[in-house]
């Protein structure tokens, strides 16, 4: 072999060895790259979470499934207790017949506006509705709305200790598999009118103008809601957090000073309809919306009957829309994730909670006046909202399971019904064509 | 065999005679050429009237009606004549007269006819002076146990001194059953010295030309209150809320208005008669309407909503001025409200902003609420000029 055929040989073999470098290299590179893909495909999604759509829609997704909230409010006080009572240690576990109901029916969501004082009780209740019946839980905290003398939104001292017994919460639940998301206050934006508790400092104090005093409340206290869901989200990236909030009141205010919050959760009570409600939180504060707390009494307070067929006419008209607004329908605003009704059951104390003897009596006096559910609105003082009648599940002095009979009112039936194919009841009805 | 065959084919025939000429009476029924009119008033004991005059509503102690005037009727030899005092004589600001059928129905008795195929009422009125006020004319509209199929409203009109056609379109509209044929309603506010008028042929028509009125988004400015006589305010201040003892309202205050010659003066006592510690009045259309009338006004142009308002002494304070949010079986599309409000002793103009807001359907074009916990001794406040814009 001579040296230019050694040299030739030589060089072949440094190509060839070169190429088989470089092979390797891509090769190397290509798994990489796999390896990198696959690595952000699996790395796991936040097992609750909005998604925004392309045409501006949102969607809750639970195990990266779109998800309705098909809710209930749910709080099973007996009949001859009070709010006090505490039903999360009832040895009878009232929530086992109650989440069968709900199952049958479609329901799929519960909603508490606190947890219980003892978490593993709490905890035995998540559990329960989520593995007997694959029912999921929201939770909610008051935020001391109710503490006396007033919740002291722009006081640091209260503030922290809040902001303590939420993220306290959010550490006893976050790991349940049957948390769904967490809502932050019900109603408290009232207090910030001075309608409901009301609360100030010394620096709104000192501002002669009521509209700026106003405003002052507003934004000291969602940016306290904003800070909260801050630093939930900074403990638990698994599930949304929501802004309980009265109507929309105040949120033009809370679109500057609460961004964090993933949605809003409104307490919305207008009849047949709720009107532009949809339209309007789009233009004011772009966060998709549960509707927390909606529904009909079930009692006519003019003709002074119970009447099954108003309650059940107007949540099959709210569900209607609430539909009409879910993601991807033409004809809505595409920012509705669902509701939670107010309520599963009555509750017989309510009318007079400082009477016992009343909690034993479901009381037909109303409490208060509501024109948008108008077929009684005529009674004494127009006077028409029931309010030991919200139940969509009546309950009975004879007892079932140890617990109060549960008989399901016309309401339950129309809605089970309306939920089988919500996409047929939603159309029109029209005349059959000849 | 003859025989029976005889029988049969006679029993045949008896058969379906009965059947054969009930067939021929209904085709002559549909052939039958349906009425082109149908008579409210024509002439005194014409019979071609089908409605009586007998709803006297409001301060019915205001008016008179001679029913044969033969002072220059529009056809025929009488006319209608009515002479309304404005002096409110049962308090109530305002009066009416509806045609009934029967007399004095309010929807107690059976006594609607079916004009289904009539398209439009037509009447012809005028004024002894001219500028008379009607605040409305109506159709239907009685409740009760048999209510009317139909509610059709028409007006403010300012009449003239001599005679003038109307029309109501009544196309599209279920005139299946109506005891209440035609109604004019008025209020003092508008007529203060009175108005004296007359109505002549009165009547419903089939007139195939009439076409059902699509619902027309109103054109700006558009009046909530321009001026107490003015027929371009569009809403009453008819929903007195809370303690709507505590409330005395004057349309026409001539003390200092900002602009014309009247304004609207609210005093609030604050003494709590009814015990709510607040009180406040919304603007309805039409009166006292809570969301049980489909009459909303499509103000979709309108992008504010502004008003001139002072205080007596300055400093009264009104939670909230407000528009829209009427609920009820036709509630309002939207709502819209600033406050708290502390009212100069000088006229000052506020605004409520419309912009996003859907206002396509409006029932309570204006509404202010107070309460005595910031108005202890109660308050004395001026509105002026409220309008859309």
């Amino acid at each position: 072999m001579n040296k230019i055929k050694r040299y030739r040989l030589q060089a072949t073999g440094y190509r060839l060895q070169a190429k088989k470098v470089k092979s390797l290299l891509l090769v190397a590179c290509g798994l990489w790259l796999v390896a990198f893909l696959l690595g952000m495909a699996s790395k796991p999604k936040p097992k609750v979470y909005i998604q925004k759509l392309k045409n501006g829609h949102y969607q809750l997704m639970v195990n990266r499934k779109p998800y309705i909230v098909k809710g209930v409010c749910y709080n099973p006080i007996p009949i001859g207790q009070n709010h006090e009572y505490d039903w999360w240690s009832d040895a009878n576990k009232p929530w086992i017949v109650d989440g069968k109901l709900m199952q049958e029916m479609g329901i799929n969501t519960v909603r508490f506006y606190q947890a219980g004082q003892n978490p593993e009780d709490v905890k035995k209740v998540i559990r329960d509705l989520y593995e007997l019946y694959g029912i999921r839980t929201i939770i909610g905290h008051w935020l001391g709305f109710w503490e006396y003398p007033c919740p002291f939104y722009g006081d640091k001292d209260f503030q922290d200790r809040i902001k303590k017994e939420v993220l306290d919460m959010i550490n006893t639940y976050k790991d349940e598999p049957g948390i769904l998301f967490w809502v932050l206050g019900n109603e408290n934006n009232y207090s910030c009118l001075g309608m409901v508790n009301p609360w100030s400092n010394e620096e709104i104090d000192k501002e002669p103008d009521p509209i700026k005093q106003k405003n002052m409340r507003y934004n000291i206290y969602y940016s306290f809601i904003n800070e909260l869901a801050k630093q939930i989200h900074s403990i638990d990236i698994t599930h949304p957090v929501a802004l309980g909030n009265g109507e929309l009141i105040g949120l033009e205010i809370a679109a500057q000073s609460c961004p964090e919050v993933d949605l809003v959760a409104c307490i919305i009570y207008r009849g047949k309809t709720f009107g532009n409600l949809f339209r309007s939180l789009k233009a004011t504060f772009d966060k998709p919306i549960v509707l927390t707390e909606f529904g009909a009494d079930s009692y006519d307070a003019y003709k002074d009957v119970e009447d099954q067929n108003m309650q059940a006419f107007f949540l099959e008209s709210q569900w209607r829309q609430l539909y009409e607004n879910l993601a991807n329908n033409k004809e809505g605003i595409g920012n509705c994730l669902g509701g939670t009704i107010f309520e599963w059951t009555d509750e017989w104390w309510k009318h007079n909670e400082n009477d016992p003897e009343s909690w034993k009596i479901h009381d037909t006096d109303s409490n208060w006046s509501n024109g948008s559910y108008y077929f009684d609105i005529k009674a004494k003082g127009n006077k028409n909202m029931n309010e030991e009648w919200f139940g969509i599940t009546a309950i009975s002095q004879e007892q079932e399971f140890g617990i109060d009979k549960r008989i399901p009112r016309k309401a339950y039936y129309v809605l089970r019904e309306f939920w089988k194919n919500p996409t047929k009841n939603l159309k029109p009805k029209t005349k059959k064509a000849k | 065999m003859k025989k029976l065959l005889v029988v049969l084919t006679a029993a045949v025939v008896v058969a379906i005679t009965p059947y054969v000429f009930a067939q021929e009476q209904a085709t002559k029924e549909a052939e039958k050429p349906q009425p082109k009119e149908f008579g409210v008033y024509k002439d005194k004991n014409a019979r071609e009237n089908h409605y009586i005059p007998s709803g006297w509503m409001g301060d019915y102690g205001d008016i008179k009606l001679n029913d044969q005037s033969a002072d220059n009727p529009h056809s025929g030899t009488t006319s209608m004549q009515f002479v309304y005092s404005g002096k409110k004589a049962q308090g109530q600001g305002w009066a009416g007269v509806y045609w009934q059928n029967p007399a004095n129905n309010w929807g107690s008795k059976k006594g609607g006819f079916d004009l289904t195929g009539m398209t439009k009422l037509t009447f012809w009125a005028r004024g002894a002076k001219g500028a008379e006020v009607i605040q409305k004319f109506k159709v239907g509209g009685i409740k009760g146990t048999y209510p009317d199929s139909a509610e059709i409203e028409f007006g403010p009109i300012e009449l003239t001194d001599t005679w003038k056609e109307y029309t109501i379109n009544l196309a599209g509209r279920d005139l299946s059953y109506i005891s209440a044929g035609f109604c004019w309603v008025t209020t003092s506010d508008l007529n203060p010295e009175g108005a004296t008028f007359y109505l002549d042929d009165i009547k419903f028509e089939a007139d195939l030309v009439m076409k059902a009125e699509v619902k027309k988004s109103e054109a700006m400015p558009f009046y909530v209150f321009a001026d107490s006589r003015s027929i371009n305010n569009h809403y009453i201040p008819s929903g007195w809320m809370g303690d709507y003892g505590d409330i005395k309202y004057d349309g026409a205050s001539k003390e200092d208005p900002y602009l014309g010659d009247t304004c609207t003066k609210i005093i609030y006592t604050g003494l709590g008669a009814q015990g709510a510690r607040w009180a406040g009045i919304y603007w309805q259309n039409p009166a006292n309407n809570w969301g049980t009338v489909d009459a909303g006004f499509d103000l979709s142009k309108a992008t504010k909503l502004t008003f001139w308002a002072k205080g007596a002494k300055g400093g009264e304070r009104i939670e909230e001025f407000k528009v829209g949010g009427s609920m009820g079986e036709f509630s309002d599309s939207d709502s819209a409200s600033i406050g708290p409000v502390i009212l100069n002793k000088e006229w000052t103009q506020y605004s409520i902003d419309l912009k996003g807001k859907d206002m396509s359907y409006i029932i309570g074009g204006f509404c202010w609420a107070t309460n005595v916990d910031v108005n202890p001794e109660g308050a004395m406040f001026y509105l002026d000029e409220i309008k859309f814009e």
